[in-house]
């Protein structure tokens, strides 16, 4: 009786709680967009640019382009166009000739391909290891772990893979030096071990870098939380240890990260670029500098919206994991 | 639960003894103390100094001047480490010392600067955003929360390259650190509106005002003395992440191609990694202690400003 | 006992040298101004001293057994069963996380594993009639946030009363409330206290609540004993100088003077003042007081008082 009624109340504390998530979302949605397309624009007209990309081009051709993006209309006209496109799945044509829209689907499995499993592992890696140095906190494993991570979060993350390539690939030759799949050579016997070697030291490189920023966050609202009344207090009734730090003080620490999850996915999306150019890893980031030195317009606006749009929705869940948590959040 | 902390216990100390009168002056000699017992505080602010008087020294300090190829002149292109090139030349024929050294001039520029534009901009919109009791303030919180959430680094790559085409030559660095700052002050004027949020009630201040005392002079005598402390410590976060993005643009090539920055030798060693493996190895060591450097200073200060409750 | 606190600025000592009592069906009081060691006292025997903090030194004795002695798992049945404490701010000692029935229902269940959840479900709710809220049916299913400060004592009360401890240490339990709720939270522990018979430990820096709730009553300053005694004995007559400052610091309706206020402030307790650590702020401080810290001796009046001079000031009560 209690649990259903309880269940109904959390539901319907969430709905509400994540339409204002979205709501808000919107803005932000807006803001990227009409960021890029603005800059993308000013960097002057598009046909000029793309001439600049392709040398020649017959006039019929220029024609057309020039109404497909309707030059002669103000910025403002074209930005509506280009919104309502968007709306439409459209994202138009690359400099190349092919739909943007077309180029995306394995682009964004391949960058996820990489990006989701070291989220996981640093969250599942980093989640004992931080709460264990908060409660030994000032011990010589404590500090250990605090240097190990702070040598994680202060590395350029590319630079890392870099050296790990120099050392692993170049020096000893065990993993592939580039790319997510072997084009002259298959490692590893068949396509599922060749994908996992080239899989590995990316994935080393970003989970070591995830794990360090999320050891720190942990470890350190851990060491407020077990500070908190309600940790002393859960001890003074005579509350098991084990159950004053995972269910009181864990839980608690765990609420702020949350959130901070879904923005860390966010940076660690941001640097994709590099690493994934590092490594040569053909996902969206790789993708986009190469776009972006091109100056192929659509492809970078479409880039850049299909990040933003891979953001929002990791934010949506994790502010659906923060409602579920802290039921504060859905009443008040 | 106890009230008394470690740190009132010594602050009363010393108005006893000392019977200091200087508003705020006993607060920041104890965090002074605090600061000193922290051995990595005061590594890393060694090590900021340390980089610091590198990036003002380097045009003395360097042998050879910054983007120089004068090492393939004399025939010493891609050679590993010796004694007269400590880490080596690159294939093109740069001394990559000098250019580690020059490049911290380059990175610590961006660094700091970008700080600088940021937290200038961070404080003037929290505080508007928490003084201002109507529309305004929403929209400029509104404003924060988007700029925090958007993706930095493609829109700082897409800035940059459109700029590259449309800019002189030359202004690379510090149109970088514009960028940085343009996109990097939303925590911070988080952290100022908040202040400014519970400082705004707090009763000597409607005193002040009852008294006639303009706004300005509230804010500027009671609200950013408080407000300093957090902005301190992520200021110099800020510093370090702010490092670590400028050398991310410069290695994937949207940075100056004629200033040294770490991240211009990195992208130009990656060609000849198998070789010629120093070249990109020197200025990323560089970088991470750099950034450590900072960080670590940041969490010192962290500790020293912030004292957690003891007992 | 002892309990001293090993932090990097240096040893704070926070309980120094403090004996005490405590007998069955007692209530006795542990008065002084904050940093005074009154709260670590209680932490320390229920052994839940926070890092850095570590007890040396003493015994502690209860039904006859050392607690010090005893192991963390035998202490932890001691506490909340046989020992409690509430503490000052009862917004911060429920975790905001979970529901009022949740945390009473894990208190119930630790010490007696037998029950169901339903079986201390029912009893959480009776134990939420004892502390005087209404409609417990539905509070069980609240959380903390929305309740008021006077609720949130009274459960974070019913919380440590759960398992019928015999000894409750009660921390500032209404510092942090409405003065309107204070005297509704001092009658309910008043009444507890009968039906229970469960012996109270005041602690407070209010000499109004100790007036009202306690039998004896023991002054403590800086980390140290000032003077032990039966509370109308100590109202009437007080030994030592912080003990009649105490007094007279208590604003009183009927009177038209001012406030009298303690001169100074709390000594540093990693280095606390030589001899007598009253002494700065003490009228009646001599040379003797800078140099010998004064034992705590019977005076003629019964009570106990750490004062060289105790038997030449005549000092006024109340």
């Amino acid at each position: 009786m209690i649990k259903t009624t309880k269940a109904n109340i959390v539901v319907a504390g969430i709905t509400t709680y994540i339409i204002r998530r979205l709501l808000f979302m919107i803005p932000v949605f807006l803001g990227v967009s009409i960021l890029t397309f603005a800059i993308s624009n000013a960097a002057g007209d598009p046909i000029a640019l793309i001439r600049q990309g392709i040398r020649s081009a017959p006039p019929q051709v220029l024609e057309a382009l020039k109404a497909y993006y309707h030059v002669n209309d103000p910025i403002y006209i074209r930005y509506l166009y280009w919104l309502w496109d968007l709306l439409h799945l459209d994202l138009g044509r690359s400099v190349s000739g092919t739909l943007v829209i077309d180029r995306m689907g394995p682009w964004v499995l391949t960058t996820l391909e990489l990006q989701v499993p070291a989220l996981i592992l640093a969250v599942l890696i980093g989640l004992p290891i931080g709460v264990f140095s908060a409660r030994h906190q000032y011990s010589k494993s404590d500090v250990s772990i605090t240097t190990f991570a702070l040598f994680g979060y202060s590395m350029p993350t590319f630079w890392l893979g870099l050296m790990m390539i120099i050392v692993f690939s170049l020096y000893l030759g065990w993993l592939p030096p580039a790319g997510a799949a072997g084009i002259t050579r298959i490692w590893w016997g068949s396509e599922f071990g060749d994908r996992i070697a080239h899989l590995i030291m990316p994935l080393a490189v970003l989970t070591y870098v995830q794990l360090a920023t999320f050891v720190r966050l942990i470890r350190g609202n851990m060491l407020q939380v077990l500070r908190e009344d309600y940790v002393l207090s859960s001890r003074a009734c005579g509350l098991r240890e084990r159950t004053v730090i995972y269910k009181h003080a864990l839980r608690n620490a765990i609420t702020p990260i949350v959130t901070i999850l879904g923005l860390g996915f966010g940076s660690s999306l941001s640097g994709a670029p590099a690493l994934e150019t590092a490594f040569s890893w053909p996902g969206l980031g790789y993708q986009f500098v190469r776009a972006t030195f091109a100056l192929d317009i659509p492809l970078i606006v479409g880039i850049t919206v299909v990040i933003t749009i891979m953001l929002m929705v990791a934010n949506i869940i994790t502010d659906l994991f923060y409602g579920m948590i802290d039921p504060r959040v859905r009443l008040g | 639960m106890q009230q008394e902390t470690e740190l009132e216990s010594v602050k009363t100390a010393k108005r006893d003894t000392t019977e200091t009168r200087r508003r705020g002056a006993g607060q920041w000699a104890v965090a002074w103390r605090r600061f000193r017992r922290n051995k990595a505080g005061l590594a890393g602010l060694f090590i900021v100094l340390f980089f610091t008087f590198i990036a003002l020294t380097s045009p003395w300090l360097a042998p050879y001047p910054p983007r120089s190829f004068q090492s393939l002149y004399e025939g010493e292109a891609g050679q590993p480490p010796s004694s007269k090139h400590p880490f080596g030349t690159s294939r093109a024929g740069i001394d990559i010392y000098s250019e580690v050294l020059h490049g911290a001039r380059g990175d610590l520029y961006v660094g700091v600067g970008a700080t600088v534009v940021a937290v200038a901009i961070g404080i003037v919109i929290g505080a508007v955003a928490g003084y201002s009791r109507g529309a305004g303030g929403e929209i400029l919180l509104m404003l924060s929360q988007v700029f925090y959430t958007i993706p930095l680094l493609p829109l700082i790559l897409l800035f940059a390259r459109v700029f590259q085409i449309m800019v002189v030559r030359g202004f690379g660095l510090t149109l970088i650190l514009l960028l940085l700052g343009f996109f990097g002050w939303s925590t911070i004027s988080f952290i100022a509106r908040g202040e400014i949020l519970s400082v705004r009630e707090l009763d000597f201040v409607q005193a002040s005002r009852s008294l006639g005392a303009s706004r300005w002079r509230i804010i500027f005598r009671h609200i950013v003395p408080n407000i300093l402390t957090p902005i301190i410590v992520t200021a110099t976060l800020l510093i370090a992440g702010n490092i670590l993005t400028e050398v991310v643009i410069s290695f994937l090539g949207f940075g100056d191609a004629n200033t040294s920055t770490w991240g211009i030798t990195i992208q130009e060693g990656i060609m000849y990694m198998r070789t010629e493996w120093w070249t990109p190895v020197f200025p990323g060591l560089a970088t991470l202690f750099a950034v450590l450097g900072f960080n670590l200073l940041g969490d010192g200060l962290s500790d020293a400003l912030n004292p957690r409750l003891r007992d | 006992m002892k309990t001293y606190f090993f932090t990097e600025a240096g040893v704070v000592k926070a309980v120094d040298g403090v004996d005490f009592q405590v007998g069955k069906d007692e209530a006795v009081g542990l008065v002084g101004e904050s940093g005074s060691g009154k709260t670590v006292t209680g932490l320390s025997v229920l052994r839940i001293v926070p890092q850095p903090g570590r007890i040396l030194d003493g015994t502690i004795e209860f039904e006859g057994e050392d607690i010090l002695a005893k192991s963390e798992e035998e202490m932890r049945r001691v506490r909340g069963a046989k020992i409690a404490m509430t503490f000052q701010d009862p917004t911060t000692s429920l975790d905001p996380l979970y529901t009022i029935g949740n945390q009473l229902v894990e208190v119930i269940r630790e010490h007696r594993r037998e029950l169901s959840k339903e079986e201390a479900l029912e009893q959480a709710m009776k134990l939420l009639e004892t502390v005087g809220i209404a409609e417990p049916e539905l509070r069980v299913r609240s959380y903390p946030h929305e309740l008021s400060g006077g609720m949130k004592q009274r459960i974070a009360i019913a919380r440590a009363l759960a398992s019928r401890p015999m000894l409750l240490f009660a921390d500032e339990p209404t510092t942090n409330l409405d003065v309107t709720v204070q005297a509704q939270v001092l009658e309910l522990l008043k009444g507890l206290r009968e039906n229970l018979r469960m012996s109270l430990v005041m602690i407070t820096h209010d000499m109004g609540i100790i007036a009202e709730m306690t039998q004896r009553v023991q002054v403590l300053y800086a980390g140290k004993v000032a003077e032990v005694a039966e509370t109308h004995s100590l109202f009437r007559k007080p030994n030592h100088p912080y003990t009649e400052a105490l007094l007279q610091a208590v604003p009183r309706i009927d009177q038209r003077k001012n406030l009298k206020v303690i001169p100074g402030n709390i000594p540093n307790l990693i280095d606390p003042p030589p001899g007598c650590r009253f002494h700065p702020r003490c009228p009646y401080a001599k040379e003797l007081c800078l140099q010998k810290v004064p034992p705590l001796e019977a005076t003629d009046d019964g009570h106990l008082a750490a004062c060289h001079f105790w038997r030449e000031l005549q000092l006024t009560g109340v």
